[in-house]
């Protein structure tokens, strides 16, 4: 604790009845790097949102170097050098992505005439040194996800920023991409830029970090040092009572539950059965199977082309080539309804773009996959609540009522609305895309389960993630893409990350 | 680099040459000089596509920030009215009458942002009631009369050495090629995309949204009164209720130029192309015999193809 750096002092924010602060104060050290944890909702990207000037807080003051500062609006808190990625990936699908990084913020000449030479060249740099797969004049809408997140991150890093604040910049990314955000941030930090990183991946937390503030439930826990603090205490602090004990792995598919066995069946009958399967170029020749009650993870890096698989099983994009059957029954799927009303749910993974209706309540949400699949005409009332209810306690979605829309609810409790309404369509196979991006330790728990759960239901799962251990924990099956084709297959059991990354990441034309 | 084919406008290009070609064809006469393809009347169809087309930037702008202006054609009316008085009833010069009718397409941009951005209403409402207070405004001031500019506009007038017939069809791709590079390459065009492709986004990123889009009602407002002045002077009248509907063919021209109604998408010189396109339309359908009652069919089915035939180009382009 050297240089007074980055003070709040008794924050407090209400939103209606939702106390989502309630006065919190600590203190960041300038050059610092800082993380904020907690639970969903735990006001985490409130706090961070007020030091970007976008929400005003109800009482509680902000100072920055000693100087008390207010910031009424983004552009005054960016003009402070506070460069900020948000949660909720805010891109303009319409601008490439070098008008994406400089918006509000262009390099001019006279009389605002766009330097696009200059911009572009910055453009290729900063994408270079993130190691982001697009060209600076990509169109933003064709950049996937993962990348997008990417440059976001870019787009904090192209002006000269004080404070480098992030909150779940990595829910998306992979290992390897990951590294190379830390690596720029390590470079950012000898500069002397203070760095608030917020994150539901303690790991990382414990890697970039050296202290830790805790917030639970709108109040400051604690903050603790790094070197001294183990990760239970941590998470003790965070949910207020013992940690979720670790799921135990099964170690195989044969559990205690008596419809497991389906998870036996033999190969001739699987649920989900892919055969020579091609979207050049996203993927190409990909086959695999998934049976009854079998959870099997895709693992690849960013555009390895797992997404794409999953929007191709969904019928959201035309194959070139291949057949897919369900149950042993062909099916051509040319759109998600017809996916739907062959057995398939897909868990989208931008729940922002592709999986909530933000001008409907949480129920209309909830219920909107099944009544479309069931083809309900009248609206009963009491049924979707019922239903909707049923889902908000199973995943535990933290919410005051069902009327609210999902922009009310964090971030973490948007993905399980986008988990929970496909969920409610019992579906013969699951197809889940980061299914946990940015929900908290305890909710991962519980989607965890609720997987675990459907499988042994005999539902057939098939769940990309970019979560390693993740896909460690909860996978009967590991299968394992690299630059659009499959390179292996792992058995869930004795698979490490060691052997997965290594399969994911080997030069072409390296033994599979 | 893109290749020619893929840029927007030149679709729309192609679909305006597709129709000349077409009446070129059709109309083709059997003896004497062609009725559609001569000078005089490619002058006469620049000069009144230039009304629809200089508001048409305006509108291009507006939609592009996702919003929307009716008010266009209470603009064009009432810009007529007011130069009109000042140049007829109170013997001002005809320059300093024309600033005076700027003046009302100033307001009626700044009284829809205000409403817009300030109050929080949405653009279709705004400039909908915009709308109806400037085109009343110009039933009050001239209760039921006109100002007949035509006796006091010079004969056989030139600007600068040219007939003044040339001037409007001037003005219009003046105009559309400076909007075009101020959209195109500069900060300004840049934040209108930006607010038009996600608000949210665009406040997140320090963009002073509110002012950004008042720019735009108040550049659209200036543009439809530099149409009101030309129509004033071209009809050589000012009248409460000239104009009307024609925002209606204003916003067409926009969308058929390739403007996205969502917003984020679209381009000025496409709107003016799209006024073009309607106004060889408006030209050609009364020289065909038998078509004089089905020419607002033809053309609204002409909308209709036109944006579809748009789409398959573009995503045959891409
Ligand atoms: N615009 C809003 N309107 C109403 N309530 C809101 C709004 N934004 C946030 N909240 C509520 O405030 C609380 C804190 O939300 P916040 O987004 O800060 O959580 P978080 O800690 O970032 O969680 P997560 O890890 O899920 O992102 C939540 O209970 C949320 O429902
Ligand atoms: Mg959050």
């Amino acid at each position: 604790m050297t240089t007074a750096g980055l003070e709040f002092r008794d924050v407090a924010k209400a939103f209606g009845a939702v106390q989502a602060l309630r006065g919190v104060s600590f203190t960041i050290a300038a050059g610092d790097a800082h993380a904020c944890v907690g639970e969903n909702g735990a006001g985490k990207s409130t706090l961070l949102k007020i030091l970007a000037g976008i929400i005003r807080p109800d009482r509680g003051a902000l100072s920055w170097a000693g100087e008390r500062v207010h910031f009424s609006s983004p552009r005054e808190a960016l003009g402070h050098g506070i460069g900020m990625v948000y949660q909720e990936m805010l891109a303009f699908p319409n601008l490439s992505v070098t008008a994406n990084i400089f918006a509000g913020r262009e390099i001019t000449g006279p009389w605002g005439r766009l330097d696009e030479r200059a911009m572009r060249a910055r453009t290729q740099e900063l994408l270079t040194q993130l190691h982001v797969p697009v060209t600076p004049d990509t169109s933003m809408e064709r950049v996937s996800t993962a990348c997008a997140q990417l440059v976001q991150v870019a787009r904090a890093l192209a002006f000269d920023c004080r404070v480098l604040v992030l909150d779940e910049p990595t829910t998306s990314l992979t290992d390897a991409e990951v590294d190379h955000l830390f690596g720029v941030v390590g470079r950012l930090r000898q500069q002397g830029v203070t760095v608030l990183f917020v994150s539901h991946r303690l790991p990382e937390v414990y890697r970039l970090c050296d202290r830790i503030t805790v917030l639970r439930d709108g109040q400051f826990v604690g903050t603790f040092e790094r070197a001294t603090t183990p990760s239970d205490d941590i998470v003790r602090a965070m949910v207020g009572r013992e940690p979720p004990k670790r799921v135990p792995r099964v170690s195989s598919p044969v559990s205690t539950f008596a419809p497991a066995e389906l998870r036996r069946t033999s190969p001739s009958s699987p649920a989900l059965q892919v055969r020579g399967l091609s979207s050049r170029p996203a993927f190409e020749d990909v086959s695999f199977q998934v049976a009854p009650g079998e959870i099997v993870g895709m693992f690849g890096l960013v555009g390895s082309g797992r997404t794409e698989i999953l929007e191709t099983l969904f019928g959201l994009a035309v194959p070139d080539a291949g057949q897919v059957a369900v149950d042993g029954q062909a099916i051509h799927v040319r759109s998600a309804r017809d996916a739907a009303r062959a057995g398939l749910a897909l868990v989208p993974e931008n729940r922002q773009r592709q999986g909530l209706f933000f001008n409907l309540s949480l129920r209309h949400n909830l219920v909107l996959p099944l009544a479309a699949k069931q083809g309900v005409g009248v609206i009963r009332d009491a049924g979707e609540e019922a239903v909707a209810r049923a889902q908000v306690e199973s995943l535990a979605i933290k919410t005051p009522h069902l009327r609210v829309t999902p922009d009310a609810l964090s971030g973490g409790n948007q993905q399980k609305i986008v988990a929970g309404k496909w969920l409610a369509t019992t579906p013969k196979v699951l197809l889940l895309d980061e299914p946990t991006k940015g929900v908290d330790v305890g909710a991962k728990f519980e989607i965890h389960n609720l997987i675990r759960r459907q499988a042994d239901a005999g539902m057939a799962c098939l769940m990309v993630s970019s979560d390693l251990p993740e896909v460690l924990a909860l996978a009967d099956r590991i299968l394992v893409m690299r630059e659009g084709r499959l390179r292996g297959e792992l058995p869930g059991a004795g698979a490490t990350e060691e052997a997965v990354m290594r399969l994911a990441t080997q030069e072409a034309g390296g033994t599979a | 680099m893109k290749k020619v084919w893929q840029v927007r406008e030149v679709s729309t290009l192609m679909i305006l040459v597709l129709e000349v070609a077409f009446f070129t064809w059709y109309l083709w006469p059997s003896d004497g000089g062609h009725p559609f393809l001569n000078v005089g009347n490619a002058l006469l169809i620049l000069k009144y596509s230039s009304i629809y087309g200089i508001a048409a930037i305006g509108a291009a702008i507006v939609i592009i920030t996702g919003g929307i202006d009716l008010s266009s054609g209470a603009v064009i009316g009432l810009t007529s009215v007011v130069t009109g008085y000042f140049f007829v009833q109170a013997e001002w010069s005809l320059t300093a009458s024309a600033v005076m009718g700027l003046m009302v397409g100033l307001s009626a941009g700044l009284a829809s942002s205000w409403l817009i951005v300030g109050m929080r209403l949405p653009p279709f409402i705004a400039t909908l009631g915009v709308m109806g207070i400037w085109r009343g405004a110009g039933y009050i001031i001239t209760e039921a009369r006109f100002y007949d500019l035509s006796a006091k506009l010079p004969r056989n007038w030139t600007v600068a050495g040219v007939s003044i017939d040339w001037v409007p069809p001037l003005v219009m791709v003046t105009l559309a090629a400076i909007f075009q590079v101020l959209m195109k390459r500069f900060q300004w065009g840049r934040a209108i995309f930006a607010v038009g492709g996600n608000e949210t986004a665009a406040l997140f990123s320090g963009l002073r949204v509110g002012l950004v889009k008042t720019t735009a009602y108040v550049t659209a407002g200036l543009l439809a009164a530099i149409s009101g002045v030309v129509l004033a002077v071209v009809q050589g009248q000012g009248k409460a209720d000239l104009a009307n509907g024609y925002e209606l063919d204003i916003i067409a021209s926009a969308v058929v130029g390739g403007t996205s109604l969502t917003g984020g998408r679209g381009s000025v010189a496409g709107a003016v192309l799209g006024a073009l396109i309607f106004g060889v339309l408006r030209n050609a359908l009364p020289q065909i015999p038998g078509a004089t009652f089905y020419d607002r069919v033809i053309v609204g089915l002409a909308v209709i193809v036109i944006v579809v035939m748009d789409q398959v180009m573009v995503k045959r382009a891409s």
